[in-house]
């Protein structure tokens, strides 16, 4: 049996999970918070996971009923994120990993995401859509690296979303994403807007600055309701994302689809991306809010993985990175 | 001599096409034409460069009768419409119709099965030597094509003459 | 319907991500007809215009890039109200991917730079030649072009490609949407064909050295590299 305990903090989650063989033990989490209309520093998401990473720790080891003793390995999320609060995490991970005596695994956060889905959902080789407010990324596995067939060419697909949230100062509790997802339901005309495909990559920001540009316009002279337009953002912005997991499908002939990261828990996007699998004749996998949304359990499976195969971090390369392509980690744990 | 062609979209027409040399009665054809008398479209083979050209002008004519879209007043008149790389009607007719002096005529007729009398009652108007369809590229006026239909000399490095007349006329709708 | 008729009795070739491809005789000749059907996910304001949209810009392409000397199919009919496109079968070819795939299986481990540089050649000339047009293809990938098959050429002169799949090309001058054309392949190319960058750097040498407006291409393709890898990933 191996026990790997998993950090992760690359953004507004700190989260840390404990897995024992495929089997989550406990995935406690704290979500940093900001007021509507604005975004998440760096310096201050930092500050939030200093003041609460002990007490979630205690959580994790607590709910798994376990001791340090008991953990074989310490993962943490090497990069992508924001510096300062990968850093936080990362000092922990270091500070436990050498008072514990266990080596460290430091992990590529979309894999994280990648391994949690398959996983959960039992999904043997999919085309992932991976899809967060920082990320968004078709990924499919091939020849011992997970490569990205299709992904934004500007900002991320979360990003458009929560920049829209913040310019009609929609709710950051639970996260702007829900917020939308739910007035999206009572949303009922579709207003029209910039739709841009490129091969198996897209584009948000031309529909980013024209929503900006157009949205309070439309709202003051109620020409739609801010509903109309989360509906309308929302349709659009999935089409395009089930539009190009559908052309990495046809051109890597696959017939499962994994959706994961914290976008990905939106039910509309679910249900598009089901209607499409199901018009193919293929399997469409999702996970709910625990797995998609960051967390800890993420890291230490793919830290598991990783560390299974034999791959261990030392103490002298145990930094952190903003800027980690998921394609540069060579996957060890996969035929 | 003649040719048909069952369209695949639409099985129960077929596209007959004849051609006359030597015709006399232009003028008389013309006329009866413009008076409805004749079931059948009448095209100076000048322009044509192959029986396919007209094949893909017919169905076209066909399916967009079938759909309720079609340009013109009638299925003839659309196949004359279609052979062209413009959207002005009038110069259609002009450039593929026949006029009193021509002495050649290639005669186009779509029917259902059951109507091939038709044909016999179409030809018996042609004061003409009935020839092989195939002789129509001896017809054409490579010339006047290129130029009516602007084909570039990149163009034809990459396929036929054919080729461009026909995409030319296939695209039309959106240039 | 006449149009679905016909189709329900073809032999559907593929189901790619937009539309099922057929061949069929049509008009006496062998035909490849794209169907681009509803996308049942996609709200149907949504789909009719894209569906529309870019039935007219695969036609429009195509006939620009024809008439600048630039091989692709010829169009033989459209139904827009079925969003059909009939097209020439471009007889006993192969995709270039495909090709790619069997010439580096049979010269494993090495050799393959040497045995496909024509081809990487032939491919930058032809884009280059297509970007000139103020085409941008909008979806390259090793797929979209066929390669006729008439045996090993050691010269790009003599190789025959046709490039296809129109449906997401534009025209634009913009060095801007010509780099991103070009980013779009590169990534499409490297993950569908690994351990190639060496043979994609020949194709862009072939490019720059074809196109008249080429530097300004390429530094935008270089921008959009580096946007790609200074993106913040942040969740």
């Amino acid at each position: 049996m191996t026990v790997v305990i998993g950090f992760e903090g690359s953004a507004n989650k700190i989260g840390i999970g404990i897995i024992r063989d495929g089997e989550v033990l406990s995935n406690p989490r704290r979500t940093y918070i900001t007021p509507p209309g604005q975004g998440f520093l760096p310096s201050e998401t930092a500050r939030h996971h200093r003041g609460v990473i002990l007490t979630v720790l205690k959580e994790a080891l607590e709910q798994a009923a376990l001791t340090p003793a008991d953990i074989d390995c310490v993962a943490y999320t090497k990069g992508p994120g924001m510096g300062a609060p990968l850093l936080t995490v990362a000092l922990v991970a270091r500070t436990v990993a050498q008072l514990w005596g266990r080596p460290l695994v430091g992990v590529n956060h979309c894999i994280g995401h990648v391994e949690m889905g398959r996983l959960i959902t039992r999904a043997h080789n999919p085309t992932v859509l991976y899809v967060s407010g920082g990320n968004t990324q078709v990924i499919a596995y091939s020849e011992r690296r997970y490569r990205i067939f299709g992904e934004t060419i500007d900002i991320a697909v979360g990003n458009c979303l929560d920049r829209f949230a913040r310019v009609i100062k929609i709710s950051n509790d639970p996260s702007p994403g829900y917020n939308i997802e739910q007035m999206a339901k009572r949303g009922s005309q579709y207003v029209e807007l910039p739709y841009t495909v490129k091969g198996m990559d897209v584009s948000f920001s031309g529909i980013q600055s024209y929503i900006e540009e157009a949205a309070n316009k439309m709202l003051a002279s109620a020409q739609c309701t801010a509903e109309d337009l989360c509906f309308s953002l929302q349709e659009t912005l999935f089409s395009m994302l089930v539009e190009i997991t559908e052309r990495a499908m046809a051109h890597c002939g696959s017939q499962e689809v994994l959706i994961v990261g914290g976008v990905g828990c939106n039910l509309r996007l679910q249900e598009m991306m089901g209607v499409m699998c199901k018009e193919r004749g293929a399997k469409l996998f999702a996970t709910d809010e625990r797995f998609c949304i960051d967390n800890g359990a993420m890291i230490a499976q793919a830290g598991w993985e990783m560390f299974r195969s034999g791959q261990v971090t030392e103490l002298r390369d145990s930094w952190i990175t903003q800027r980690y392509r998921t394609d540069e980690v060579e996957v060890t744990w996969r035929d | 001599m003649h040719t048909s062609h069952q369209l695949e979209l639409y099985p129960g027409q077929t596209v007959t096409q004849v051609l006359f040399k030597c015709v006399r009665n232009s003028a008389d054809l013309r006329k009866s034409a413009m008076e409805g008398k004749i079931n059948a479209a009448l095209i100076n083979p000048k322009m044509l460069v192959d029986p396919f050209q007209v094949i893909v002008a017919a169905n076209k004519a066909v399916h967009l009768q079938n759909i309720g879209k079609m340009k013109t007043r009638s299925l003839y008149s659309e196949i004359l419409f279609n052979l062209s790389p413009t959207n002005n009607i009038s110069e259609a007719f002009r450039r593929f119709g026949i006029s009193d002096a021509d002495d050649a005529v290639l005669v186009v007729l779509v029917a259902t099965d059951d109507e091939s009398q038709t044909l016999a009652d179409v030809t018996e108007m042609v004061d003409g030597q009935q020839v092989h369809v195939e002789e129509l590229p001896t017809l054409s006026d490579v010339t006047q094509i290129r130029k009516l239909y602007k084909v570039t000399p990149q163009e034809e490095k990459i396929g036929s003459l054919l080729d461009s007349v026909v995409c030319k006329m296939a695209t039309k709708d959106v240039m | 319907m006449a149009v679905s008729n016909f189709l329900s009795k073809g032999s559907l070739l593929k189901q790619g991500a937009e539309a099922r491809v057929y061949r069929d005789i049509f008009l006496g000749k062998s035909t490849i007809i794209k169907e681009r059907f509803p996308k049942k996910y996609r709200h149907p304001l949504l789909d009719e215009k894209l569906t529309h949209r870019r039935t007219v810009q695969e036609v429009r392409s195509i006939q620009r890039c024809r008439k600048a000397g630039i091989p692709t199919p010829v169009v033989y009919f459209v139904d827009y109200t079925s969003h059909c496109i009939f097209l020439e079968d471009i007889a006993d070819s192969v995709t270039v991917r495909d090709h790619i795939v069997s010439t580096q299986h049979q010269s494993h481990p090495s050799p393959t730079l040497e045995h496909l540089a024509p081809l990487a050649v032939k491919v930058g000339q032809i884009l280059a030649q297509m970007h000139d047009e103020d085409v941008v293809h909008g979806d390259l990938t090793t797929s979209n072009m066929l390669l006729r098959r008439n045996g090993d050429v050691e010269d790009a002169s003599e190789l025959s490609l046709v490039l296809i799949d129109f449906g997401l090309s534009y025209i634009s001058g913009l060095p801007e949407d010509k780099g991103v054309d070009l980013y779009v392949l590169e990534k499409a190319f490297l993950s569908t064909h690994p351990n190639t960058e060496a043979l994609f750097q020949k194709l862009l040498e072939s490019y720059t050295a074809s196109s008249k407006k080429s530097s300004a291409v390429i530094k935008k393709l270089d921008e959009v590299r580096l946007r790609g890898r200074k993106r913040s990933m942040v969740g």
